[in-house]
């Protein structure tokens, strides 16, 4: 998120420079890659909504407007990638069990890797409204304010949809785990 | 989550939207001094308060514990061959794209090694005879009669592939009777670019390439399959052998994942 840094490399893309879209690429394939695995819960799905946005971005960095910060560009099309894989698979085939039913199995321990998964797979109960502001703050780091520029909303809703959304995944959270036998 | 549940016994009556905020920016480091005052006060006052801050911290607790994920390995490259950057002209972008696919590392390596391991097609020197077709198929990976490519005549035509599985560049040229397909693709899957020359009376005078990985040149029933992963690069010579070959456009197929994703033509006259 080095805007001057970003600016720069990106005038260089504009000229045909492959290094510097080399950089783009692996300064924001990792911040990317994670916002896209959050929203769409699944490693392939993430690497090729990865895929899809730099070839987006690329495509059209003619057009990008430097007034507006890269990393909340980058953000838009990332976000609007996975949540356009999101609503493709939707129509294509029915959410997994562990998406429906996340606690399988009671005797499991609650270790950190299994806690990450509950964590995830609560997050993917959320609707995408939800999930997306959660992800960009939680798992992008962004400020209301860049998550307001990035959505296109204004910061009270990005701060009450964060709230709603929390709420919700405490409730999600409280409920899978009351009705987990053994607990 | 223990505290979360233990807290859930005690059902929590809904907050007015300002304290919402004011918890939410507290939460998130969003909170200026006044605020953060008012903020103290409610959860002095309130054990509503109090336990719905704890709530929200706890679930904000579980959020950012979750950890940053490696993306995979081939990403980097996988977008970087497939990414075509604007130039301001037509000229400009064919340069642009062969100069960058040229300056690649191991591209560098390869061409300077030449025979060395990373080129998985060779270079066989032939005997004086013209290659055939049938010489062609029966040899595995690249053949070439060594034929000079610093002077590889006019150029004929030009077609450029650019889609989501495969993207490159094909230029046809000619110098006297001999017609030189020079070939650069990109794809993160197996693909496969098959030209025929049937009824051209063409011969197969020379095939070089290199590529990323394993690939594979094979002549069947009049046309050449170039098969391959990642960056190739093919140069393929034909040689025209018979007046009566006829001069309708070459006819090329690509394919990716053995499937037909694009067909174009090449004319291979002047006209």
């Amino acid at each position: 998120m080095h805007k001057d840094k970003d600016a720069a490399l990106v005038n260089d893309c504009k000229h045909g420079d492959r290094r510097a879209m080399s950089q783009l690429v692996d300064q924001y394939q990792r911040p990317v890659f994670n916002a896209a695995y959050r929203i769409l819960g699944n490693m392939d799905d993430a690497a090729d909504a990865t895929q899809t946005v730099f070839l987006k971005v690329f495509e059209n960095i003619g057009k990008y407007n430097q007034e507006f910060k890269f990393f909340s560009w980058v953000y838009r099309i990332a976000i609007n990638e996975s949540l356009n894989q999101v609503k493709k698979r939707r129509h294509q085939q029915p959410l997994d069990d562990s998406q429906t039913s996340p606690w399988q199995d009671p005797e499991e321990k609650l270790d950190s890797e299994r806690l990450c998964k509950r964590v995830q797979d609560a997050l993917m109960l959320l609707n995408d409204d939800y999930r997306t502001v959660v992800v960009l703050k939680h798992i992008s780091g962004c400020s209301y304010e860049q998550i307001g520029e990035i959505l296109q909303l204004p910061e009270k809703t990005v701060k009450s949809r964060l709230y709603s959304a929390r709420q919700l995944l405490r409730k999600t959270l409280i409920s899978i785990e009351i009705e987990t036998p053994g607990q | 989550m223990t505290d979360m549940n233990e807290q859930n016994k005690n059902s929590q009556a809904p907050v007015d939207q300002h304290i919402q905020n004011l918890l939410n920016s507290s939460i998130d480091a969003e909170i200026n001094v006044i605020e953060q005052h008012e903020l103290d006060r409610l959860l002095e006052n309130s054990e509503n308060v109090r336990n719905l801050n704890k709530d929200l911290r706890a679930v904000t607790s579980l959020l950012d514990g979750l950890p940053e994920l490696e993306p995979p390995g081939y990403l980097q490259s996988a977008i970087e061959s497939q990414v075509r950057l604007p130039v301001q002209s037509d000229i400009d972008e064919k340069r642009s794209f062969v100069g960058g696919w040229l300056n690649t590392n191991w591209l560098r390596t390869g061409f300077a090694l030449a025979a060395a391991v990373v080129v998985t097609v060779g270079i066989y020197q032939m005997g004086s005879a013209p290659l055939t077709s049938r010489d062609a198929a029966s040899m595995a990976g690249t053949v070439a009669k060594g034929t000079s490519l610093d002077q590889r005549g006019i150029l004929l035509d030009v077609f450029r592939l650019d889609t989501d599985k495969l993207n490159g560049l094909v230029e046809l040229r000619n110098k006297n009777d001999l017609f030189t397909l020079d070939v650069q693709l990109n794809s993160v899957e197996p693909s496969e670019m098959v030209l025929s020359f049937a009824g051209h009376g063409f011969e197969i005078e020379a095939v070089s390439g290199m590529q990323e990985t394993d690939g594979a040149v094979s002549v069947i029933d009049g046309s050449v399959h170039l098969a391959g992963i990642g960056e190739q690069h093919f140069t393929l010579s034909l040689k025209r052998t018979s007046a009566t070959g006829n001069d309708t456009p070459l006819e090329l197929g690509f394919f990716a994942n053995n499937k037909l994703i694009q067909k174009a033509e090449l004319n291979i006259s002047q006209d």
